[in-house]
């Protein structure tokens, strides 16, 4: 569980070979088309009988198709084992959300973080295709044609050895640095510019009523000034790695002449230092993206990071952790049985019978200084209906959370006799169900909004429970259960039925024993409903 | 997707200085590349012909080539990177421009944080369009056909053969294109739809986690980015063969050349210069092609996200112009004007509908100086509509004038705060005074009234006024509405659910302040379901489709 993100984003080699080993063919072909039509041309002139060239006709003719053939397969071998991996990083990261959520998540911008989180995970792709793929198939091709080129001239092989390396070290440091530079004196630039732009959209009714608007666009204004300034200053950089690469293909080439215009006639004949000389030019095509790799592994570990930070895998004392996870879900899985079957509830025996007892309850959200809640009292016996009353931010939603377990407490917390600290977090919120105050509403339609919490209702029970909270005539305009909510009930916030009405609509699937705040901007014959529905 | 979007030269005038620029660049480079295959065959050829004294000079002109080549290649870059940062500054500022004049309600109907990532994010794509597709594009219309015409001058057949194959390139791609593009746009789709719902899982996994459901989810997670996967590749195996096509069409062009040069060198027809010269020079010729072929998704996103840039530029929907007749006269300057001391903003015929949708109305209500108004109603019958019909940011039907002058009310006599709390990153004293000067005094009472006598207005609040609790956030939205009424000339206060997340004791206190507001002189129209503020109201509306019911009666003086 420990294992980073980011490390579970490069398939393993029992499934990146293929795509490694046709890129790396991919790469070789094109480099000896060059070479053996180098070779082909300065022999051709030689004038030999044309049986001598034979070979070398076959040989150009053959690599021309393996290049663009082993091409092919390798984006084909590639994506897929990178979309397989795809999938085992989605549920890694599943499981861990699962495990500390939603305490363990930055109560603040959540809505925020876990977009970005997601469309940081969908960004690790990029590990396998984008770096590893283009480093291992540069490293490949360039050592076996330096190889080649080594057997027919060993000082060319050197000459050649020595400017790929030089020229591997130089393009990565020099992308790398002037990446570094471009985000420090831009990044924060961006960050304000951005965030001043949302401000002025979101905001545009307030700033227009508060003759506010022309003061936040001149504001707009300078920042984006800044910002387009220092991107000019930055811009003269960018081409300057394709410069480096194409100046440095030049040099390995007179070098290699230079370097094989002695040896010729000892050993080496034309066409052969025709092949040594022209060869650098397809090797440098491979080096070229070499640079660009390093700064798809910066953007990569960038978001793993994010990743790490957002979801930690060591948490705050105060969450509960749902630890049976993996090992659990992998028995379901050999034993076939449904997964996701919810825990078995508690028995909470005849009215009267207490059924939950707290005792000096205490609790702190991770990483506040004061605790949200100290020393609370409380029995509630079953049949019992509780209200609790108190200003904002007294800690009202806070024994919500430990009641479901999503907050660890301190002192005593006792659900139908057991102390809950001892009990499978998944069964106390069997038996004590929560009515969130944002409760979230899926992009399905409204039956699978409704049916996740009792899978087993039909039809009829959905609708008689949708006329109990007064959604009855809403549900009929709509057309019925299969009308869709849109993402995170987008529609429903297009004025009318308002947000209010959907937390009746989520109030209706909870099997409740517990629940948070009526929704402030309800009516109280709707809160009186939901009441007596629940309870 | 075209090439080149003409809509990019209308809106972003940079984009022309870069075409003139870079199309001269790109011929001199040109000639470089042609000087850089020459001297390399020459090179070589002296070497093999055993004049190693001739070596030298050719070596030093390759030098003095490649040193150009290379200063040439980053110039063109450096300038389309240059041009990207004038593109994208003028696309900002002209959609910042646009929406802010389009208005509140044109703005309502789009999803703001997603435009606001356009602007953004979002138009950092066309980095990669002209970092290295535009320059391609570039090559590919002026190096190109001068490089077919350089080897034409040399050998016929060469020329002939590339001549021949270059076209099949752009053909394969666009057939290829063409047979994919149904399936490829289902697989955007299912491939976007996969994303919300795996970003629907997760954020959805607290109310999941209350309903035990969890667990079923990782399974369900799997399966989906599986099927996915399989369901991609079919696409992607025909979608590859594009870039199949574009790679078999130069190496075996090369291979052809190389095969046919050969040839003819044996039998004597043509000497060992030109046969490298040539062979050097013909994979040049295709690759400003293969180079757009490979930049061509970066460069699409890119041009997508231009595209919607221009749809929002393009949009001549209007906004905010309502057709509710707010005044029969110019209005003069509030100051100027003679203000009785009682007075009632007549609302007639009032309506709002949002497209075919009928929101409410026609209604008739009156909101009248020194009373404190209240407007209830079911959720979602409509009641912050009308306090938007008011302002002027909700377009709606019906008149609206005050009983004195029949002038509508004007901006400088209004106050308002809303549903949404709607504050700027900044202190709470400057989002309190915001649109005018800070006078701490000022804040601090507003904030008072507001119910936020806690509040420090030295608090630093993030993008989005975060930082703050729902109920405070709400108490500082009141406390702007206030400090704009003790600093303007202000007769009507408008005030939607103001206590939604407040206590009782402090929501008695608010009342009682809106009620020593409206005893100044001040119309304070206040939409609430909460029994504790009806209860210390004046005048209460029931607001419903049709009518607006007055259900208590203000006993005026």
């Amino acid at each position: 569980m420990s294992e980073s993100i980011l490390r579970t984003a490069q398939p393993p080699l029992s499934r990146s070979w293929r795509g490694l080993a046709t890129g790396a063919l991919g790469a070789l072909s094109g480099i000896a088309l060059l070479a053996t039509s180098a070779y082909l041309i300065t022999r051709a002139a030689e004038q030999p009988p044309i049986l001598y060239l034979s070979i070398a006709i076959v040989s150009v003719r053959l690599f021309a198709l393996t290049r663009a053939f082993f091409r092919y397969l390798e984006r084909l071998t590639s994506h897929d084992a990178a979309f397989r991996q795809l999938a085992v990083v989605r549920t890694r990261l599943y499981r861990r959300l699962v495990r500390i959520a939603p305490a363990g998540l930055s109560r603040t911008s959540r809505g925020d973080l876990l977009t970005s989180v997601v469309s940081d995970v969908d960004a690790l792709q990029d590990l396998p295709l984008r770096v590893v793929q283009p480093l291992v198939i540069s490293a490949l091709s360039s050592l076996l044609a330096v190889a080649g080129v080594f057997i027919v001239s060993p000082s060319g092989g050197v000459v050649l050895l020595v400017s790929l390396v030089v020229a591997f070290l130089v393009t990565s440091l020099v992308a790398n640095a002037l990446a570094t530079q471009t985000e420090r004196s831009l990044a924060q630039r961006r960050g304000a510019l951005g965030a001043a732009v949302l401000d002025t959209l979101q905001n545009l009714d307030v700033l227009v009523a508060f003759d506010a608007i022309g003061a936040q666009l001149a504001r707009v204004r300078s920042l984006d000034d800044d910002l387009r300034r220092a991107s000019l200053r930055r811009a003269s950089t960018s081409g300057l790695v394709a410069g480096l690469v194409s100046l440095l293909t030049g040099v390995t080439v007179i070098g290699t002449v230079w370097a094989g215009h002695s040896a010729i006639g000892h050993g080496l004949s034309g066409p052969e230092f025709a092949l040594v000389a022209l060869v650098p030019l397809a090797v440098f095509e491979v080096v070229g993206s070499v640079p660009v790799a390093v700064l798809a592994w910066r953007r990569v570990a960038a978001s793993g990071a994010r990743v790490e930070a957002a979801v930690p895998a060591e948490l705050a004392a105060e969450i509960v952790v749902d630890e049976h996870d993996e090992s659990d879900v992998r028995d379901d899985e050999r034993q076939g049985s449904p997964a996701g079957r919810p825990a078995a509830p508690l028995e909470f025996g005849h009215p009267g019978d207490l059924a939950v007892r707290l005792r000096g309850l205490g609790a702190r959200w991770p990483g506040a200084a004061h605790p949200a809640l100290s020393a609370v009292d409380l029995d509630l016996r079953v049949g019992e209906r509780l209200v609790l009353q108190g200003p904002s931010g007294v800690g009202k939603s806070t024994l919500a959370s430990i009641l479901v377990r999503f907050l660890d407490y301190s002192g005593s917390y006792e659900v139908a006799g057991y102390e809950a600290r001892t009990l499978d977090p998944e069964s106390v919120r069997a038996t004590i169900g929560l009515l969130e105050q944002q409760p979230y509403l899926f992009d399905e339609n409204v039956r699978q909004n409704l049916l996740f919490a009792r899978d087993t209702a039909t039809d009829a029970d959905l609708e008689e429970i949708l006329e109990r909270v007064g959604l009855g005539e809403w549900l009929r305009e709509r057309g019925g259960l299969d009308a869709r909510l849109g993402e995170r009930g987008h529609w429903c916030r297009e004025g009318r039925p308002s947000v209010s009405r959907w937390r009746g609509l989520s109030c209706t699937a909870s099997r409740c024993s517990c629940s948070m705040s009526p929704p402030p901007a309800s009516t109280p014959t709707w809160q009186t409903n939901c009441f007596t529905t629940c309870c | 997707m075209k090439p080149l979007d003409p809509r990019l030269l209308r809106y972003a005038s940079a984009v022309r200085g870069f075409l003139a620029a870079g199309a001269a660049l790109g011929a001199v480079q040109t000639f470089f590349t042609v000087a850089f295959a020459f001297l390399v065959s020459r090179a070589v050829v002296v070497v093999v012909d055993r004049e190693p004294q001739r070596l030298p000079g050719y070596l030093v002109a390759l030098a003095v080539t490649i040193l150009c080549r290379s200063l040439l290649g980053w110039a063109l870059e450096a300038l389309a990177a240059r041009t990207a940062v004038k593109v994208k500054s003028q696309l900002r500022s002209r959609v910042v421009e646009k929406v802010v004049s389009r208005g509140h309600a044109w703005l309502a109907t789009r999803n703001s944080a997603r435009l606001a990532t356009l602007i953004g994010p979002g138009l950092d794509a066309l980095d990669e369009y002209f970092a290295k597709y535009l320059p391609q594009l570039i090559l590919t219309a002026l190096a190109t056909p001068l490089l077919v015409v350089v080897l034409f001058t040399q050998d016929v057949l060469s020329g002939v053969i590339v001549v021949v194959t270059l076209p099949l390139i752009p053909v394969f791609m666009i057939l290829i294109g063409w047979t994919t593009r149904s399936a490829q746009a289902r697989q955007w789709e299912r491939l976007a739809r996969l994303a919300s719902s795996f970003l629907d899982a997760v954020n959805g996994l607290s109310t999941l986690k209350v309903f035990g459901r969890e667990r079923r989810q990782i399974r369900r997670i799997g399966a989906l980015t599986d099927d996915y996967r399989s369901s991609t590749m079919k696409v992607l195996q025909v979608s590859f063969l594009s870039g199949f096509a574009l790679e078999m069409a130069a190496s075996l062009s090369v291979a052809l050349v190389a095969v046919a040069i050969g040839v003819r060198l044996v039998s004597g027809s043509l000497e060992l210069p030109v046969g490298l010269f040539l062979l050097l020079l013909t994979p040049e010729a295709y690759l400003p092609l293969r180079q757009v072929g490979a930049n061509y998704h970066a460069a699409a996103d890119g041009i997508a996200a231009a595209d919607d840039v221009f749809e929002v530029l393009a949009d001549e929907a209007e906004g905010a112009d309502t057709s509710v007749s707010r005044s029969s006269t110019v209005p003069a300057p509030a100051a100027a004007r003679n203000r009785p001391a009682h007075d009632v903003l007549q609302l007639r015929d009032l309506s709002v509908s949002f497209g075919d949708d009928h929101v409410f109305g026609p209604v008739d209500l009156d909101f009248e100086t020194g009373v404190l108004t209240a407007v209830a109603g079911r959720s979602g019958v409509g009641k912050s509509s009308l306090l938007g019909a008011v302002l002027g940011t909700v377009e709606a039907g019906g008149t609206l004038r005050w009983r004195s002058d029949s002038a509508a009310p004007s901006h400088d006599e209004t106050a308002w705060s809303g549903q949404v709390p709607g504050l700027l990153s900044g202190t709470i004293a400057s989002n309190v005074a915001l649109g005018d000067d800070i006078d701490l005094d000022q804040v601090v009472d507003a904030l008072t009234t507001a119910g936020g006598r806690d509040l420090d207005p030295g608090i630093e609040l993030g993008a989005g006024g975060s930082g703050l609790s729902g109920g405070q956030a709400q108490r500082v939205a009141l406390a702007r509405a206030l400090y704009r009424l003790a600093r303007r000339p202000v007769r009507l206060l408008l005030v939607d659910e103001p206590t939604s997340a407040l206590d009782l004791v402090t929501e008695q206190e608010l009342v009682e302040g809106l009620r020593r507001i409206a005893a100044r002189g001040v119309a304070v129209v206040v939409v609430t379901h909460r029994p504790g503020v009806l209860a210390g109201t004046d005048r209460v509306y029931r607001l419903e489709p049709t009518a607006a019911i007055e259900t208590r009666q203000a006993v005026t003086a």
